[in-house]
């Protein structure tokens, strides 16, 4: 299995990352799939709905925001196929949380944000057995994309970072 | 006549509808009906013990079954029971939180640099005065000179260097100089200046380990206290780091 994204639509849910750290920052990936190949068609980022102590590190999305997101993705003929969000001071790899609450067949697009600046991204899906997360290759192409104007309530949020 | 509204990553398993008709009179009545139809999608909404998955929300219409009737949620002509999948996770295991190792620093060199001083000038209020600022720190929750690294940062002579850590033992460790400090400064008033300057040796010593060695002893004592189940010390070290040493910057 391939994810196939813009450089457009990565260097948003970079960019998107960064504006949140260091709180995680989430969204959907809408896009379509054709046998092996999975395409990022349009990005959601979507408000943490995580208390503000709690955003560091861990983030949800609202069930009513994903409903709505689905009729979306329905409306442009679209589907859900995957969850981007940040890990701030983290690699972008799956934590155990992570693995607890991965749904299966969507694709995890992780972006690791080191001390505000996005560091890398990797994707990822919940293998057959549901006990492990397995990495799926991460094809970025130049091109265009464009974000989906949804509205982002976390942005604001402001949380400290920790100082000792 | 009910729908059930299923979510993209399961209408594989029921033939790629996007809804099912059912006719059960609740949630769970529904559940089950969808998959005796649908046997493939059990998996995926039922647990091995027939507990709902953890990444599974039921909304009817657009309330969460959880502050209805739960699973025995009444289902009545025209209603959707949405299936949605919890968008969910996290970096961190739960307790650890990103900790500024330079503003610990830069609380552990005032510290030393303040003591040396009182030391060179044979001044034991200004060992009290560290003592005292360690302290209200710690009750505030904060690091003591904290002020100190603020202003290097605003110089751009600091930048934030974080570690998935606990702070909890850091600050423990800050009270435990303070009273150290305090025992200090009461050895001087009861007229014993070498406990006093003992002690206050003592802190510059364990400061120098934490700065220049990377170990905490007051967190390492933190942690053991933790091992023993002490109330007030429940948190446990990072993983893979040894109880006091500074963790490790994540690895790729």
């Amino acid at each position: 299995m391939t994810l196939h994204i813009s450089e457009v639509h990565l260097r948003a849910i970079e960019a998107y990352a960064e504006a949140h750290y260091p709180e995680e920052g989430a969204g959907l990936i809408l896009g379509d799939e054709v046998g092996e190949r999975r395409e990022a068609r349009e990005i959601l980022p979507l408000p943490n709905r995580r208390e503000a102590g709690e955003r560091g590190r861990r983030y949800e999305i609202d069930p009513l925001e994903t409903l709505a997101a689905e009729d979306q993705a329905d409306a442009l003929g679209l589907k859900i196929i995957g969850v981007f969000h940040s890990h701030p001071d983290h690699p972008a790899a799956p934590s155990q949380t992570d693995l607890h609450f991965a749904v299966p067949w969507y694709s995890y697009l992780i972006t690791s944000v080191r001390s505000g600046r996005a560091h890398e991204s990797r994707a990822w899906r919940l293998d057959e057995s549901e006990a492990g997360m397995q990495e799926e290759e991460l094809e970025v192409r130049p091109g265009s994309g464009r974000l989906t104007g949804a509205p982002d309530r976390s942005v604001a949020s402001g949380a400290q970072q920790e100082e000792g | 006549m009910s729908q059930v509204r299923v979510p993209t990553p399961l209408r594989g398993y029921v033939a790629g509808q996007t809804e099912v008709e059912v006719t059960s009179a609740n949630v769970a009545g529904a559940l089950q009906e969808l998959v005796k139809r649908y046997p493939a999608l059990r998996p995926h909404l039922f647990g091995e013990a027939g507990e709902l998955r953890p990444y599974i929300n039921l909304f009817v219409n657009d309330q969460d079954v959880r502050s209805l009737h739960g699973e025995q949620t009444p289902l009545t002509d025209g209603d959707r029971l949405m299936i949605l999948p919890s968008i969910a996770g996290g970096a961190m295991p739960p307790g650890l939180r990103g900790v500024d190792h330079n503003a610990l620093r830069a609380n552990q060199g005032s510290i030393i640099a303040l003591l040396l001083i009182a030391f060179v000038l044979d001044a034991p209020g200004l060992a009290a005065g560290v003592g005292a600022v360690m302290l209200l720190g710690t009750l505030a929750g904060k690091i003591g000179f904290l002020p100190v690294y603020r202003s290097l940062r605003r110089l751009r002579l600091a930048a934030p260097d974080i570690l998935q850590d606990n702070p909890e033992p850091h600050r423990f460790a800050q009270g435990l100089g303070a009273v150290v400090l305090l025992g200090g400064a009461a050895a001087f008033v009861a007229g014993a200046p070498a406990l006093g300057w003992g002690l206050v040796w003592l802190v510059i010593g364990l400061a120098s380990l934490n700065l220049f060695g990377g170990f905490c002893a007051g967190c390492a004592v933190y942690y053991w206290f933790n091992r023993l189940g002490l109330p007030g010390f429940s948190q446990a070290p990072p993983p893979g780091a040894f109880p006091g040493r500074r963790p490790q910057p994540p690895v790729e």
